[in-house]
């Protein structure tokens, strides 16, 4: 075992790890931050994605010990992130329907985070290329592009009247 | 297992030379992690190579250098890749559809795994050199020598890759990619990249044609048929598509995702395709 530091959402957790320990399972199993999903577990499906010094990766193909000094954010920090209100991206998820079984959802909004901040007003094309590496498997696709893309309005609305 | 992370490449090389065979030196992870069960059990130290300052895209006099360990996301957005003579390469890398898997994989563990991917395939038609280390110094060996089968690279023990060098295309260059899979996220069913040059008076002087990711070999190959109609001639409409006919000389393999014979109609597309923005470019001086 090895005793490593990861830094979650703004908080230390030390945890021991066997190397080959993926960041998806310390995160979920050892951490028991449950929001990031494990689905594949080979990088295909998406529902491990977390954001990684501010980029979306999958976490299931990340050693955890290979992430230590790494910004890590999980789908439980947007709120913080969000003085404490649901962030308009989980809003709109909820308002427009964008999930079924909510498996993919937490994959889904991370990759939509990086895409949003990145670019407040993308194209529905630029929407589907983000979430491209992300399957849901109840098929909701139309309503999580039309969930993000009202989530960009809502937060450009929102910055414009600041 | 055992984990390194050396900020040291000299360090780098006692842990290969110590462990040997063992030793996994890892920077995105994606090949390692998505084959563990395969992957675990040969591996007795995993090496993190991603502090050893192999992450870079600089320009010198012979050509574009590119580190071992630069990220697909980071070659797809560089000015010195979006543009230009090597644009073959931001165009390859946004084909690896999956945005987080672009920020993760990189240059040096794509080309080392030598299966189903798609920049080597790019890096052959431009003829890149393959920049190696260990602890009995560097040596440079050609893209066409660094596969030597289906998931076999030419490393020897205690060797890492370090860098890609691209050499710098004569003026009036172009290339051009193309990929043909079941789905974006998908493995390539075949993939494939073509370059060419044109002299003052037009005429093609130098032409590589190149075909990945479903070869008999297992590796990317040259169509030496199709290079051989390209080469002397004005690249018109009947020359593409006589060097995309002559482009079958590439055996293709037969599995169950697709057939030898629908391959190799790809390869003949792809050609075409890609030679006519090859040729497009390269009449734009190679500056698109």
């Amino acid at each position: 075992m090895n005793a490593i530091s990861l830094k979650i959402n703004n908080e230390g957790y030390d945890v021991p790890v066997k190397p080959h320990w993926s960041l998806a399972y310390v995160i979920r199993e050892k951490i028991g931050l449950t929001g990031t999903k494990a689905g594949c577990e080979m990088g295909t499906c998406g529902s491990c994605t977390l954001l990684l010094d501010g980029k979306p990766i999958f976490s299931c193909l990340r050693m955890a010990i290979d992430a230590q000094g790494s910004d890590i954010r999980t789908i439980e920090g947007l709120e913080e992130e969000n003085d404490g209100e649901l962030h308009p991206l989980q809003e709109a998820f909820i308002q427009d329907h964008g999930m079924q079984c909510g498996f993919c959802t937490p994959g889904m909004i991370l990759a939509a985070k990086h895409l949003l901040d990145h670019n407040p007003d993308p194209t529905e094309q630029q929407v589907r290329e983000a979430i491209g590496g992300h399957l849901c498997r109840c098929g909701t696709y139309v309503r999580i592009v039309k969930a993000i893309m009202n989530a960009a309005e809502t937060m450009r609305n929102a910055q414009a009247t600041q | 297992m055992e984990y390194y992370s050396p900020t040291e490449l000299d360090h780098a090389y006692t842990l290969l030379d110590k462990y040997g065979d063992g030793a996994v030196p890892i920077a995105g992870s994606t090949f390692f992690m998505s084959h563990r069960e395969e992957l675990f059990d040969a591996a007795d130290a995993v090496i993190d190579i991603k502090k050893l300052g192999l992450n870079y895209i600089r320009l010198n006099d012979d050509g574009l250098h590119i580190g071992a360990t630069t990220t697909f996301n980071e070659i797809f957005d560089h000015k010195l890749t979006r543009d230009g003579r090597y644009a073959i390469l931001s165009d390859t890398a946004g084909e690896l559809n999956t945005n987080e898997v672009r920020n993760m994989a990189t240059i040096g563990g794509v080309i080392c795994v030598a299966g189903e991917v798609d920049m080597p395939t790019s890096l052959l038609a431009c003829d890149a050199n393959i920049i190696i280390g260990s602890s009995r110094g560097t040596r440079a060996i050609s893209m066409s020598e660094f596969h030597v089968g289906y998931l076999n690279n030419a490393l020897e023990e205690g060797e890492m890759v370090l860098e890609v060098h691209v050499p710098q295309p004569p003026a009036n260059t172009g290339a051009g990619f193309a990929k043909f899979q079941r789905t974006a996220a998908d493995l390539p069913l075949v993939n494939v990249a073509t370059h060419v040059s044109l002299d003052g008076a037009g005429a093609c002087s130098e032409a590589r044609v190149v075909a990945g990711a479903a070869t008999l070999s297992g590796v990317p190959e040259r169509s030496a048929a199709a290079e051989a109609v390209l080469l002397g001639g004005i690249i018109d409409d009947a020359l593409i598509e006589s060097a995309a006919a002559a482009s079958n000389d590439i055996e293709c393999v037969n599995d169950f995702r697709v057939s030898a014979e629908v391959r190799q109609l790809w390869v003949r597309c792809g050609v075409e395709d890609t030679l006519r923005q090859a040729a497009a470019r390269a009449r734009q001086g190679g500056e698109v």
